[in-house]
C-alpha cells in the first residue's frame, strides 16, 4: 500500500507554470462560461473578455454603442447597425448580424432555459435585415431597451453545432480561451499582444494573500478582509489599486412580519445604525454611504434623499411610540450568511441595535440555506448586497407587488400601490428623461417607506504584485482592467524598443 | 475465500443502493429549488413550469428516484445545474487529485507513525515514549485549518521551499499531505504503540526472547506481524475518509479534489453533483473496507475466510 502510494503520488506530477504568464487569483472557479446561462460573477466578468456586445454602458451606466449603433424607428422597433468594432473569432471569421440573430433567438428559446429570457421578454422578434443590420421588434415600448442588450454575442455556426461554450468560450472579444490547465485554472490569451494569463482559483483569502506575497499570483481583486487589505497596503513591492464601487449593501426587513410591518420600528433600526463609524473603523474607509440602490453617479440615481442619520435618541423615541421599551424590549432575529466578514458586520449592527434597546438574535447559515430562507420569507431582518445592477428596472424586480418570490426578488414582501403605479408609468414612459424622473419618484417613495435600510456601496480594489503593472479597477468589479495589465519586463522591453527606434 | 468475496460484494452493493436512495431523498428535503438555480429569481412562472416538467421535477419523488437509478445503471449521474456538464465528467476531473492527496497523506502518516509508535512501545515509560505520545496528542489536537496556513507561512513564505497552494508541481503536494497526514499519523502512532505493547507481553514473545533471539528479530518477525491487524483496520477506515474528500485541507491548499467539489456544490445547491460526490464517497468506503477485510487474511494467517475446518 505504501509503495502504491509512492508510485501514485509520483505519477501525478505536473509541469511548473511558465514565468511569462500573468496569474490572476480568484476566489471561486468560473461555473459556466456559456454567456446564455452564466449566472455567477466570475463567469460573467470573464465572458466580457471573450465576447463582444451590441451595447456597452458608460461611467454613468448609460447605454452606449458597443458593436452596433442603434436608432429607434418606432416605440416598438429598434434597428441596430454593426460598426467597425466587430471583431474576428479565433477561426478568423468576422462577427456579423447572423451571429446576433442566432444568439438572441437562442437566449429566447424556451427549451434552452436561459436566465436572461425574463429580462428580454419584451422582444417579439429578432429580424435579420442584412449582414450589418438587425431589427428588434418589441411587444411593449421601453425606452431603456438598448440597455438590456449588453449580452455577449456567440458565433451562429457554433450555436447550431452545440459547441460546448460552457467550458470552451469562442468569441470575438479581446481575449481568447486557450485551455483549462486543471479544474479551476483557466489559461487565456490577450489577442493584441499574445500575453498569456492564467486565472487561478484560490478559495481561502489568507492563502490568496500569501500567494500574492510569494509571487505565485500576480494580481487579485476584491474578497479580502479589511485586515488583509491593510496588511497588503504596507508590503514592499505590492500595489493597492482602489475605486469607488456600485455594489449596494442593505439591511432588509420582512414586511409581513408583525413587528417589522411597523414603519416606526424600521425607522428606529435605521437611526440606530452608525454607518459612518462602521465604514471608517471596520471597512477602513473603503465604502461610501448609500441612500438608494443606485450610486449618485448613476443616471437614475437620486442625490437629494434625506439620509437616515445615526440618532440613537430618535431611535429610542420611535421605539417607545411603537410600544417598545425597557420593560417590553423589541427582539428581532437577524439572518446572515456564513461569510466571516458578513458575520462581523452583523455582530456590530447587533451591538449598535442593542444600544437603543433592540435585542437581536444573530444567526448565520451556509449560503444555500440562508438564501433559501430569504426567498421563502423566513426571516425578520437580513443583510445582503446587490451586485452589478445597471438598469432601474431593478425597482420593478425588487419592489413591485408583482415580484413577490418566486415571481421576483421582492424578498421583503413590500407592497405599495403608489410604487406599483409609478413602476407601470415608468415602463410606459416614452423617453429616458421621463423614465428617469419617475424612477427618482419611486426611489423617494421607497426611501420613505423604508423596506430596507440602505447601508453602503463598497469600494472595488485590486492588489498587484511586483511583476505586473497597469491594471485599472472598474467601479462594477469587472475584469476589463486586464486589457491594460502588462508584465513589467515587457514594458521595459517595449520602452527599450521605442528608445532604439528613436 | 471466493464465497466470502461474493458475500462482501453483495452486501457492499446493498449498502451502496441504500446510500443512493437515502441521499436522493434527503437532498429533496433540503430547502432550495433547482429551477431557481437554473433560471434565477427573475424567471417567469410559465418558464419555471416548462423547466420543471422538462426535468421531471413535477413527477412524484418515487418516479424521480426510479429515473435516477435507471440512469445510474448506465453510469449517467445527470448534468450539473450550474456547469451544464455531465456529473461523471466533473468527478473524473477531480478523482486523480483526490487519490494523489489521499495516498500521499497516507504515506506521510505512515512514515511518521511507524517509528514513533515502535519507539514509544519499545521504550515504554521513558522520555522517548513521552515525547512520541506528546507529538501524537499535539497532532490530534491541531486543526487542519490552522496547521495548513502555519505550514504555508513557514515552508512557503519564510523558507521558500514549497509553493503556497495549487497542484502545479510535485512540491505542491508536500504541505497538503503533511497537513492531512499529521492527524492520521498521531492516531496511527498511538494504535501501533498500544497494539505492539499488547503483543510484546504475550507468551510467544517471551519464548522468543528466552530462545535467545535478538531484539530486532523478536520485534519484526514475531511482535510486529501480530500487531498489524488493528493497524490495518485503522488504515482502512482512515483511507476511506481520506478518499472521501479532505474538505478543509483541499480548501486551504486549493487542491482540486472531490472534497472541495462537494462543498461548493452543497453551497450552490447543485443537487446532481452533490449526489455524485456522495455516491463516490460511499463507494470508496465500501471498497476500502472490503479490501481491508481481505487484507486481514493476508496479514494474519490464522484468519482464513470461507475455509473449512
Amino acid at each position: 500500500m505504501i509503495a502504491a502510494s509512492l508510485l501514485f503520488t509520483l505519477s501525478c506530477s505536473h509541469q511548473d507554470t511558465p514565468e511569462e504568464r500573468i496569474r490572476f487569483g480568484v476566489g471561486a472557479p468560473p461555473l459556466n462560461l456559456d454567456p446564455r446561462y452564466t449566472s455567477d460573477a466570475l463567469s460573467t466578468r470573464l465572458n466580457r473578455l471573450f465576447y463582444q456586445r451590441l451595447v456597452e454602458t458608460d461611467s454613468n451606466s448609460m447605454p452606449v454603442p458597443g458593436l452596433a449603433n442603434w436608432s429607434q424607428l418606432s416605440p416598438l422597433h429598434y434597428r441596430f447597425k454593426l460598426n467597425s468594432t466587430a471583431g474576428k473569432y479565433p477561426d478568423g471569421r468576422v462577427l456579423d448580424t447572423n451571429d446576433v440573430v442566432k444568439t438572441y433567438r437562442s437566449i429566447l428559446d424556451v427549451t434552452r432555459t436561459s436566465p436572461y429570457q425574463a429580462a428580454l421578454a419584451m422582444i417579439d422578434e429578432v429580424k435579420f435585415i442584412d449582414s450589418e443590420t438587425v431589427d428588434f421588434l418589441l411587444n411593449r415600448a421601453d425606452p431603456l431597451f438598448p440597455a438590456y442588450l449588453e449580452l455577449n454575442i456567440l458565433p451562429a455556426e457554433h450555436i447550431d453545432n452545440d459547441h460546448p461554450f460552457s467550458t470552451q468560450p469562442f468569441g470575438s472579444g479581446k481575449f481568447k480561451f486557450l485551455r483549462w490547465a486543471e479544474a479551476g485554472h483557466l489559461v487565456i490569451q490577450r489577442r493584441n499582444d499574445g500575453q498569456l494569463f492564467e486565472i487561478v482559483e484560490v478559495k481561502n483569502p489568507l492563502v490568496r494573500t500569501l500567494k500574492l506575497l510569494r509571487g505565485e499570483i500576480d494580481i487579485l481583486q476584491n474578497y479580502l478582509s479589511p485586515e488583509l487589505l491593510e496588511y497588503l497596503r504596507y508590503q514592499k513591492d505590492i500595489e493597492l489599486l482602489q475605486n469607488s464601487g456600485s455594489n449596494f449593501s442593505y439591511l432588509g426587513f420582512n414586511l409581513q412580519d408583525p413587528q417589522m410591518a411597523d414603519l416606526r420600528v424600521r425607522q428606529a433600526v435605521a437611526h440606530a445604525i452608525d454607518r459612518q463609524s462602521i465604514i471608517d473603523k471596520v471597512m477602513r474607509g473603503a465604502a461610501r454611504k448609500a441612500e438608494t440602490i443606485f450610486p449618485p453617479e448613476h443616471w437614475a440615481g437620486h442625490n437629494e434623499l434625506t439620509p437616515y442619520d445615526f440618532d440613537p435618541e430618535k431611535s429610542r423615541r420611535l421605539l417607545l411610540e411603537a410600544g417598545y421599551g425597557p420593560n417590553n424590549p423589541l427582539t428581532l432575529v437577524y439572518k446572515t450568511s456564513s461569510d466571516p466578514f458578513r458575520i462581523r458586520l452583523a455582530t456590530i449592527i447587533q451591538d449598535q441595535l442593542s444600544q437603543v434597546g433592540i435585542q437581536v438574535d444573530l444567526t448565520s447559515y451556509d449560503w444555500g440555506t440562508f438564501f433559501g430562507d430569504i426567498k421563502a420569507g423566513n426571516f425578520q431582518i437580513y443583510s445582503l448586497s446587490w451586485v452589478g445592477i445597471r438598469t432601474p428596472d431593478i425597482f420593478r424586480y425588487v419592489f413591485s407587488s408583482d415580484s413577490l418570490p418566486p415571481a421576483g426578488a421582492n424578498r421583503g414582501r413590500y407592497t405599495n400601490p403608489v410604487v406599483d403605479a409609478l413602476l407601470k408609468k415608468a415602463e410606459q414612459a416614452e423617453t429616458l428623461e421621463a423614465q428617469t424622473r419617475i424612477y427618482q419618484e419611486v426611489a423617494a417613495q421607497i426611501h420613505k417607506d423604508l423596506p430596507y435600510v440602505p447601508l453602503w456601496f463598497e469600494d472595488q480594489y485590486a492588489v498587484q504584485g511586483s511583476r505586473v503593472t497597469g491594471y485599472r479597477v472598474s467601479p462594477n468589479g469587472n475584469y476589463d482592467g486586464l486589457n491594460h495589465l502588462i508584465l513589467k519586463k515587457s514594458r521595459e522591453f517595449s520602452h527599450a524598443q521605442a528608445a532604439s527606434a528613436h | 475465500m471466493i464465497d466470502f468475496l461474493i458475500s462482501r460484494l453483495l452486501s457492499a452493493l446493498l449498502v451502496i443502493a441504500g446510500v443512493v436512495c437515502l441521499v436522493f431523498l434527503l437532498i429533496h428535503l433540503i430547502p432550495g429549488d433547482p429551477v431557481d438555480v437554473m433560471l434565477g429569481e427573475s424567471a417567469r412562472l410559465a418558464d419555471r413550469e416548462v423547466l420543471r416538467h422538462a426535468m421531471g421535477l413535477d413527477q412524484s419523488v418515487l418516479s424521480q428516484l426510479t429515473r435516477y437509478l435507471t440512469g445510474l445503471l448506465q453510469l449517467d449521474l445527470g448534468d450539473s445545474l450550474y456547469a451544464k456538464q455531465p456529473v461523471v465528467g466533473l468527478l473524473a476531473e477531480r478523482i486523480p487529485a483526490t487519490l494523489q492527496l489521499a495516498f500521499a497523506a497516507l504515506l506521510c502518516a505512515f512514515v511518521i507513525a511507524l517509528p514513533l509508535g515502535i519507539v514509544a512501545a519499545v521504550k515504554r515509560g521513558t522520555i522517548w515514549d513521552w515525547g512520541a505520545m506528546s507529538f501524537s496528542t499535539l497532532g490530534i489536537s491541531i486543526p487542519n485549518f490552522w496547521l495548513g496556513p502555519m505550514l504555508i507561512l513557514l515552508f512557503s513564505l519564510w523558507l521558500g521551499w514549497t509553493p503556497v497552494s495549487g497542484r502545479e508541481s510535485n512540491a505542491s503536494l508536500v504541505l497538503p499531505a503533511i497537513t492531512l497526514g499529521t492527524g492520521f499519523a498521531a492516531i496511527l502512532a498511538r494504535m501501533i504503540r498500544s497494539s505492539l505493547l499488547e503483543v510484546l507481553g504475550e507468551d510467544y514473545v517471551r519464548t522468543a526472547r528466552a530462545k535467545g533471539l535478538d531484539e530486532p528479530h523478536v520485534l519484526w518477525r514475531h511482535a510486529m506481524r501480530n500487531a498489524w491487524l488493528p493497524v490495518v483496520t485503522l488504515i482502512g477506515l482512515q483511507l476511506g475518509s481520506l478518499l472521501g474528500g479532505a474538505v478543509v485541507t483541499e480548501v486551504v491548499f486549493d487542491w482540486p479534489g472531490i472534497g472541495s467539489l462537494m462543498i461548493d456544490s452543497i453551497q450552490r445547491r447543485d443537487y446532481p453533483v452533490v449526489q455524485g460526490c456522495v455516491l463516490f464517497v460511499s463507494l470508496t468506503y465500501v471498497l476500502v473496507n472490503t479490501v481491508t477485510d481481505i487484507a486481514y487474511g493476508l496479514v494474519d494467517p490464522r484468519i482464513r475466510y470461507g475455509s473449512r475446518p
